[in-house]
């Protein structure tokens, strides 16, 4: 298991685009927005993939550490080597879902959140976001204002003049089943769909493991969501 | 003449005597090189661009790592090259150099004309252009200037205030700046500019002891034999305290202080720090002369831009193109007493080269 991490790693060309040799000089760390709130250091990140150190690596991959990257990219635009610890995270995130590692850190179980929410969004509707999916009881964040645009949503979207749900063009239409399908097999192609499977392979094993089983013996993944998003 | 001198040297002698040698650049390297040639009997042209010599060292203020006075160093030079008959040609910057039946030609824009029979390039270095390193505010932001700015600054005024015109409480020392750094293509180490560094912040000190110093550095490359003690006084005695973090980026705030972001990563922490003034030790560069006086002969650039030398163990003053040779900081990033040795070792070059010059039949 230990001497494939590296060679998972390695097979990534955003590795090699990512990290030619650092020298350790803390850069990305300053410029980094996630640094400033988490106990996160992209530096030592670099450096802890540029060692090789399979165990290190191995409980990188099983970190939360890992999922605090908003992918800004700062760090690209500062390194004195030309390096992108983005990148290298983008590497480590990926890893740690093909080995299933991201179950074992509280950031990283949300992979399957997002796989439910966003990722299924894209095959279903075309969207990421669409405003008859952002239902205001799941996202209390949003406040009283949303509310609002969600029970009025018809008249809002007509007044900027979007296309709620229209055929033809404009904005928040509706994407043809003929899109969809492309989307579908584009997903398909790139392994973006294996992904899902992947993921929710890992988080059905996590569930179990949890004691998330319904009736028939299988993972309770509407309790395992449940349990997911009590722990946000 | 000197009767105790063996026959062949007074040959030699003679024969050189008839030799020309045309040095440029009119900087330490050039003087030093072209008062030894000068000395040995050889006539010799020193052509400088600026209306004096001394180059760059005309600007410093103090040299590390024994604070002692460049001027000094300079008045020395020009005593020398004077004594031993050097034809100084000033305002001249030799932008042409060519070869013909084994003598060179050298000319400039107004094709003012040099022969010579070698020719040493002493052209120096180039100071790196902080601007390119936007993100440090340099000509942005009045109070981070650069180490050549504070040599100038001490010499001119002999204090150091900022832009308000009040002493500092803290200042920043940022070491590798446009060195070591792809993204402004120079990945070498200017290699003096972590003692400049601890020169400057030492002087600091000893003017504004209640002022804060700080050092921003990745390595501090201490390769000089007297330079690791200066450290060692400048922590103890001066109280200079060293961060080991490369800047990520200054910015103004209201007060025309500075904020400035790096990460100490001895602690691994992100640190922003305030000061009233930032000073960038900005890194030698290949001089702006070199490509055109690279043009129309054959002499190359190493992978830096600085000239390329046949062999940098054994020949590193000699060039690419058979007669022309090096001196200094056209071959690389050095200090004050590697210049002029390494001046000395040129003219030698030079000496060997023109006593087996096949046209003149050798010796």
């Amino acid at each position: 298991m230990h001497s494939k991490l590296n060679s998972l790693l390695k097979s990534d060309v955003r590795l090699e685009e990512g990290l030619t040799a650092c020298m350790n000089c803390g850069i990305c760390t300053a410029i980094c927005p996630a640094a400033e709130y988490f106990e996160y250091d992209p530096r030592s990140i670099a450096v802890t993939v540029q060692s090789g150190n399979e165990e290190e690596i191995a409980t990188l991959l099983e970190s939360d550490t890992i999922w605090y990257c908003g992918q800004c990219m700062s760090c690209k635009t500062r390194c004195p080597r030309n390096n992108c610890p983005g990148l290298i995270i983008s590497v480590l995130r990926k890893v740690s879902q093909e080995t299933g590692a991201f179950v074992q850190s509280r950031m990283g179980r949300q992979q399957y959140l997002i796989v439910k929410n966003i990722g299924m969004n894209i095959l279903n509707y075309g969207y990421c976001v669409h405003p008859t999916i952002l239902m205001p009881e799941n996202h209390p964040e949003q406040g009283p204002v949303w509310k609002w645009v969600y029970e009025n949503m018809g008249e809002v979207y007509a007044s900027v003049g979007a296309n709620l749900n229209g055929d033809g063009p404009g904005a928040m239409r509706k994407i043809s089943g003929a899109d969809l399908g492309e989307l579908h097999r584009i997903f398909k192609e790139s392994g973006g769909l294996k992904f899902y499977e992947t993921i929710e392979h890992f988080s059905k094993i996590k569930a179990l493991e949890l004691g998330f089983v319904n009736e028939n013996g299988e993972a309770d993944m509407e309790k395992y969501t449940q349990h997911l998003l009590q722990e946000i | 003449m000197n009767r105790f001198l063996p026959d062949v040297l007074i040959h030699t002698t003679e024969m050189m005597k008839n030799k020309h040698v045309a040095v440029i650049g009119g900087g330490i390297a050039g003087m030093e090189a072209a008062s030894v040639l000068a000395r040995q009997g050889l006539k010799v042209t020193l052509v400088e661009k600026q209306k004096a010599t001394g180059g760059k060292l005309n600007d410093w203020h103090h040299l590390f790592p024994d604070f002692s006075s460049p001027g000094v160093v300079v008045e020395n030079l020009d005593k020398k090259t004077v004594r031993a008959g050097v034809n100084v040609v000033c305002h001249t910057e030799i932008s042409h150099i060519e070869r013909n039946n084994g003598r060179f030609e050298l000319s400039d824009q107004r094709d003012v004309k040099i022969f010579a029979d070698a020719v040493i390039v002493a052209s120096g270095f180039h100071v790196f252009d902080a601007t390119l390193k936007e993100e440090y505010g340099y000509g942005l932001f009045s109070n981070v200037i650069t180490s050549v700015d504070f040599e100038r600054r001490m010499k001119k005024h002999g204090k150091l205030l900022t832009l308000q015109g009040t002493e500092p409480r803290r200042v920043a020392i940022i070491h590798c700046v446009g060195s070591r750094d792809a993204k402004v293509g120079n990945i070498y180490c200017s290699k003096v500019c972590c003692i400049t560094g601890i020169k400057q912040a030492i002087e600091i000190n000893k003017m504004l002891p209640e002022c804060e110093v700080f050092c921003f550095y990745m390595d501090l490359r201490l390769y000089g034999s007297k330079f690791d003690s200066l450290y060692l006084e400048a922590q103890k005695r001066h109280k200079i305290q060293f961060i080991r973090g490369r800047l990520s980026e200054a910015a103004e705030r209201p007060d025309k202080s500075l904020q400035l972001k790096a990460e100490d990563t001895l602690q691994g922490r992100p640190l922003r720090m305030n000061v009233d003034l930032v000073i960038l030790l900005v890194g030698m560069e290949p001089a702006l002369s070199n490509s055109s006086l690279m043009r129309n002969n054959q002499m190359k650039p190493d992978e830096n831009g600085f000239f390329r030398s046949v062999n940098m163990h054994e020949a590193r003053n000699v060039g690419t193109q058979e007669g022309i040779f090096m001196a200094g900081t056209a071959i690389c990033p050095m200090a004050v007493n590697e210049t002029l040795e390494n001046a000395r070792s040129a003219a030698l070059e030079v000496m060997n080269f023109l006593r087996t010059d096949k046209n003149h039949g050798g010796f």
